[in-house]
């Protein structure tokens, strides 16, 4: 199931507030123009641990993984398919 | 008899010596990877293969977009290695404005280190007419400054020699030591951490600015590799701070006891980290560095240990070896004692202008209030106190110029970015104290009447024309006029939240 709809949610209430869900496209390099920096990215990734209960590692914090909505989707879906446990040393 | 010290070899020169005659001493450190100096010779033997190949002229710079890696580093010392000039920007700046100053810098050729793509940039608008740099030109580095076009800093490699020795000297990089990078490649700290040890012979510990926040990632790296060498902004001090704190909440070991010289620079450390950097480096003496990217360092304070509980902002304290200074009152007259004024420098280290020679104007000159004729003087635009014993303090700014993460940012030049959007009617720009940042940058526009602009596409419009630390964190989009101070002029300080 796609989480686009909730990730798009979480962006505009924390750092778009005055944007439309529908103007926020799924590609849109968030981290290119500053939407989000590099702090930005360490809240998304609480959010991230938190909303869909998924430990991230320090491994997993390539800031690409979170550099569009369709990216974070892509992230959290393979994230749940491949536990982290299962690829802690891998 | 004896026979004098030789004098210090050039910087390429330095290098080649020891990966001749201590090849598997390490080099570089990055993430779990170690790199020994003949290795990183032989990477930087194989840049040089390349560079002959393309038709260069004479002092003909290359374009280096500045990614922090070992390859890139290898780069960097082939084009050392050649006397090949080369600018060094930041990779983060928008496609357009790097193709712009590679244009401006006459680099036709845009270098990634071997088996990596040079980014696609556009082609400038028009070419500009080629510079020529002056001979023994080595590093350009830009301003960090967030002027629409950043400016070229030319360093000659005298200059950088004169720097290495200075920092050597200072905090001991030679063959056993680990000296921790924080800054990303494309600043100017890095001719003390990474290019100053290169040359002493020691070990640089380079940390990856895509981890550079993640606390935990940063503290892991300095208790693993434990360095003997520590160079930062205050951010980097906050961070580990905190995530000290937090591993000791946690029941783990949170003290960087490796550490013997600790220097902050780039910005005003705040109370809080202040106080807990004896706890954190309980071996290390602690230094405020003040420099510029066009003179390099200039001051350095050691604090006694006391002084973190002592009054802020901390000094910047006495001027290096070799470094003249001067404070200028507004009437221009230097202040001579205790006093207030502008703080000019001149420094060993400097640079001789900017590449575009008509940006001099006002910065580079040679006798501020008739004094100190026959020096090239850089004007800072900070405002300083001397006080009894002649130590210096910073006070503010001359300008609009603020720090956001070390980086200047002249706030008046993020309003005409704004301004120059043709939805854009009225911008106000102001800086809010931030305890991590240093500063964060709040805007406001009012947008013309029927405008459906929103902070999507008024950031896209910044990213394209500002560096990233420019780009404000809060942009508000009203529809009604900005406030006005009494004389008319837009009231930046209403941008600014109310606390």
């Amino acid at each position: 199931m796609s989480n686009i709809a909730q990730i798009k949610r979480f962006l505009i209430e924390e750092f778009l507030p005055d944007v439309a869900p529908e103007q926020l496209a799924d590609d849109h390099d968030l981290l290119s123009d500053g939407v989000i920096d590099s702090l930005g990215v360490l809240k998304l990734i609480a959010w991230v641990e938190d909303h869909f209960a998924l430990p991230v590692d320090d491994t997993d914090l390539d800031p690409n993984n979170f550099r569009s909505v369709a990216a974070i989707d892509a992230f959290i879906t393979q994230r749940r398919a491949v536990p982290a446990s299962a690829v802690a040393g891998g | 008899m004896t026979t004098p010290a030789p004098p210090p070899l050039s910087l390429p020169d330095a290098f080649t010596a020891h990966a001749r005659t201590r090849p598997d001493a390490t080099a570089l450190l990055w993430h779990d990877r170690a790199v020994t100096y003949r290795q990183l010779a032989d990477l930087a033997e194989r840049e040089q293969t390349r560079l002959h190949a393309l038709d260069l002229a004479p002092g003909e710079p290359v374009g280096l977009p500045a990614a922090k890696s070992p390859e890139q580093i290898a780069l960097v010392l082939a084009c050392l290695i050649e006397r090949r000039p080369f600018l060094l920007p930041s990779p983060q700046l928008a496609p357009a404005l790097l193709a712009a100053l590679f244009a401006q810098a006459g680099a036709r050729h845009l270098l990634a280190p071997l088996g990596q793509d040079a980014p696609a940039l556009p082609a400038p608008a028009r070419p500009a007419p080629v510079p020529t740099l002056a001979a023994g030109t080595s590093f350009l580095l830009t301003t960090s400054g967030s002027t629409d076009l950043p400016k070229i800093v030319p360093l000659a490699q005298a200059a950088i020699d004169r720097f290495t020795a200075w920092a050597h000297d200072t905090f001991d990089l030679g063959p056993g030591r680990v000296v921790a990078n924080y800054a990303p490649l494309n600043f100017d700290l890095c001719l003390l951490d990474v290019w100053a040890t290169l040359a002493a012979g020691g070990t640089v510990l380079l940390i990856d600015p895509a981890h550079a926040l993640n606390a935990r990632h940063l503290l892991t790296q300095l208790t693993r590799h434990r360095p003997h060498v520590l160079q930062a902004v205050p951010l980097a001090y906050a961070l580990l701070t905190q995530a000290a704190q937090a591993a000791q909440a946690a029941g783990g070991a949170a003290v960087l006891d490796s550490v013997e010289h600790a220097a902050f620079t780039g910005d005003a450390i705040d109370a809080r980290t202040l106080a807990a950097l004896p706890a954190l480096l309980p071996r290390a003496a602690l230094y405020n560095i003040y420099g510029c990217t066009e003179t390099n360092d200039s001051f350095l304070h050691r604090l006694d240990r006391l002084d973190a509980t002592a009054a802020l902002p901390v000094p910047i304290g006495t001027p290096l070896p070799g470094v003249r200074t001067l404070l200028a009152a507004p009437d221009g007259t230097p202040v001579t004692g205790p006093g207030s004024g502008e703080l000019y420098v001149s420094t060993p280290f400097q640079a001789a202008g900017y590449l575009d020679r008509s940006r001099d104007a006002g910065r580079f000159t040679t006798q501020p209030g008739g004094a100190g004729a026959g020096r090239r003087w850089f004007r800072t635009g900070d405002l300083a106190v001397r006080d009894e014993q002649g130590r210096l303090h910073l006070t503010g700014r001359a300008d609009f110029q603020v720090k956001v993460r070390g980086v200047a940012v002249n706030t008046a030049e993020v309003e005409r970015v704004l301004l120059a959007h043709p939805e854009v009617h009225e911008a106000a720009v102001a800086a809010a104290p931030d305890p991590l940042t240093g500063k964060r940058l709040h805007a406001a526009v009012r947008r013309a009447p029927g405008s459906a602009l929103n902070s999507l596409t008024l950031r896209e419009h910044l990213a394209r024309n500002l560096p990233r630390a420019a780009v404000p964190e809060r942009l508000a989009i009203h529809d009604t006029p900005l406030p006005k101070t009494a004389t008319g002029k837009v009231d930046r300080k209403a941008v600014l939240p109310t606390a």
